[in-house]
């Protein structure tokens, strides 16, 4: 039986935020009577999580995924609505709950700044009271799969971003978390450390069977890491599924990259259909999805094709349809 | 090893780390107990006693008071602040550690590593100066000196965490630490005994709990303080820290509510 490790049932969270008015005066009055208006960062939202579920949460900017992993990590209260991880209610913030999540927050952080990660690691073990014989391992096979065994001795504040979030993730997972909350865990990273952190998120999802939801706005995590993904936007979910089925539903076309012989009419060319692209004999024509044969065999027909491929639309597109289009589709 | 004495490690560490910084701020420690020092030295030229003190008790106070002050007053409130401010106070609720906790033993830390350089200061003023001090011999007299700067140390951690809860409502709590550090220096005693006032005021500033800071346990220290005294000023001592205990408890309560509710 598989068992669920995080349930979420109508969550709302408001802020309430104070109203300032502009201007001297507008204090003044603001002191006296204070204005409240909510702000609904998270709207009757519901889902839950099996062990070992890898999950992409995504979703434009302000669309409330931080909010949604704060109150799953205690750290808000919520407006209503339950919330369950591991059996625990997180914002009574019980230890024994603390010792089994992370929250990563890809612009937080916990390492001492004067110091070597070593002794920020040190501190943690003691927090978290991790075995001496565990500690050193973690760390050992952490470290070494992260490539960051040389810089443990080194101050914080001489390391480059790259060697710091990765220390920041061993410091957050040396407690062994079986829930692992990471928020943008690859924001500002060049594409190889990127590349480097995502192989380090999945080997550690498949060695620890642990369950983690991940937020990033780069969609090559996404691809390259869940199955299943949650997409958010303005505090309610639009979608809850595979990635593979929001590609088949909700593509609004194909693309067709094709190799010719000779040059032809680029005119001619947005016959077939919408022309992207079209240089040194390659053209890229998007056609509307259940066309894409009819318009394939048409372009195989009337050009000299030496190529020709069927794509599916860069799953970037796809998340803009799904977020321009809203709650309707 | 414990979780806290762990941050008591790390606390050193991180203090050595700023060595010159550190320096720094005890060459200033020692300028400023100089200049009190010799403003006494200099009013005392002219007189043999004012106030009802004589050079040497008054030279004494100060000097007792410096080494009081290095160990009751050194604060981490501004960080504690900071930390609320920038919202890694979440660390803390995310961590199976105590947030009160942790930053006492980070006091506690500091006030190790004081002890150690202004005993060795004194030391060096005591040789260079050659004051005449009194040296107090009395065992009970000392107890209680002790026990003072002792309770002193927590009132001071209780008052400065306060000011430093006042982060959770309050988007810059500047002023207020103005306003404490205001209060520490004219009212503490680290640069007048509090009682060559006149009466009503020396009085009326004796109920507050900034003289039993440093002008308490200075004044124990001399042994010129009667019985009644000593039992009134250990009764509001205790008073304050057990009020002001229960008020930063429910402040530090509600500031978590403030916290979860609204967010950083
Ligand atoms: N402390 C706060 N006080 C008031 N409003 C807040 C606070 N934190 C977030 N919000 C608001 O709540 C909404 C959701 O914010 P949230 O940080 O959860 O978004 P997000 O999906 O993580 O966005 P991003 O991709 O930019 O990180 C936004 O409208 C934001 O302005
Ligand atoms: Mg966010």
């Amino acid at each position: 039986m598989v068992n669920q490790v995080i349930k979420v049932k109508n969550l709302r969270k408001y802020y309430k935020v104070h109203q300032k008015e502009p201007g001297l005066i507008g204090s003044i009055k603001s002191f006296f009577s204070r204005k409240y208006y909510d702000v609904k960062a998270v709207e009757n939202v519901s889902f839950t999580i099996d062990e070992g579920e890898l999950i992409g949460f995504i979703g434009p900017n302000g669309a409330g995924k931080t909010t949604t992993l704060k109150v799953l990590s205690g750290l808000l209260y919520p407006t209503s609505g339950d919330v369950s991880v591991l059996g625990y209610e997180p914002f009574k913030r019980q230890s024994e709950f603390q010792k089994q999540f992370s929250l990563v927050m890809g612009q937080k952080n916990q390492l001492w700044w004067d110091l070597p990660p070593w002794e920020s690691f040190i501190l943690n073990k003691e927090i978290y009271e991790i075995p001496e014989e565990q500690f050193k391992k973690t760390v050992e096979e952490l470290s070494r799969m992260l490539e960051i065994t040389d810089i443990l001795k080194i101050q914080v504040r001489k390391l480059s971003l790259g060697q710091r979030m990765k220390a920041e993730l061993v410091a957050a997972l040396l407690h062994n978390p079986k829930v692992l909350f990471l928020d943008e865990p690859t924001i500002g990273l060049d594409v190889l450390a990127q590349k480097k952190m995502r192989d380090f998120i999945k080997e550690y999802n498949l060695k620890f069977n642990a369950t983690i939801i991940l937020t990033s706005h780069y969609m090559g995590d996404v691809r390259e890491l869940c199955n299943r993904v949650i997409i958010i936007d303005k505090g309610q979910i639009l979608y809850d599924g595979l990635l593979d089925d929001i590609v088949q539903k909700f593509a609004p076309y194909k693309v067709i990259k094709a190799d010719l012989e000779k040059e032809v009419d680029e005119k001619k060319l947005s016959g077939v259909g919408e022309v992207k692209e079209y240089r040194d004999l390659q053209v890229i024509i998007h056609v509307p999805k259940d066309e894409a044969s009819k318009k394939a065999a048409k372009l195989l027909g009337k050009f000299p094709v030496a190529d020709l491929t069927i794509e599916d639309p860069p799953i970037e597109d796809i998340i803009r349809t799904v977020f321009s289009k809203g709650m309707d589709i | 090893m414990n979780k806290y004495l762990a941050v008591f490690k790390i606390n050193w560490e991180n203090a050595l780390v700023y060595r010159l910084n550190f320096s720094l701020w005890r060459v200033r420690s020692v300028l400023q107990l100089l200049l009190v020092y010799f403003i006494w030295f200099s009013v005392f030229q002219s007189q043999q006693r004012i106030f009802g003190y004589d050079q040497s008790s008054i030279l004494t106070y100060i000097l007792i008071a410096a080494l009081v002050r290095a160990i009751v007053l050194s604060s981490r409130v501004m960080d504690v602040a900071n930390v609320i401010n920038e919202g890694s106070v979440a660390n803390f609720f995310l961590k199976p550690i105590s947030f009160i906790g942790y930053y006492f033993i980070r006091d506690l830390s500091d006030k190790l590593l004081n002890i150690s350089f202004v005993i060795f200061e004194l030391a060096l003023i005591l040789f260079l100066l050659k004051p005449s001090i009194l040296i107090q011999k009395n065992l009970s007299i000392l107890a209680l000196f002790l026990l003072a700067v002792f309770l002193g140390l927590f009132l001071f951690f209780i008052i400065s965490f306060i000011v430093g809860l006042m982060s959770f409502w309050v988007e810059n709590s500047w002023g207020l630490f103005f306003l404490m550090y205001i209060f520490l220096e004219t009212f503490g005693g680290g640069i007048f005994p509090i009682d060559i006032l006149p009466s009503p005021y020396s009085q009326i500033f004796l109920i507050a709990p900034f003289p039993y800071l440093l002008y308490f346990p200075a004044k124990i220290y001399l042994g010129t303080l009667a019985v009644p005294e000593l039992v009134k000023g250990f009764f509001i001592l205790s008073f304050w820290i057990i009020v002001l205990y229960f008020l930063m408890v429910k402040l530090y309560r509600a500031g978590i509510r403030q916290y979860s509710a609204v967010g950083h």
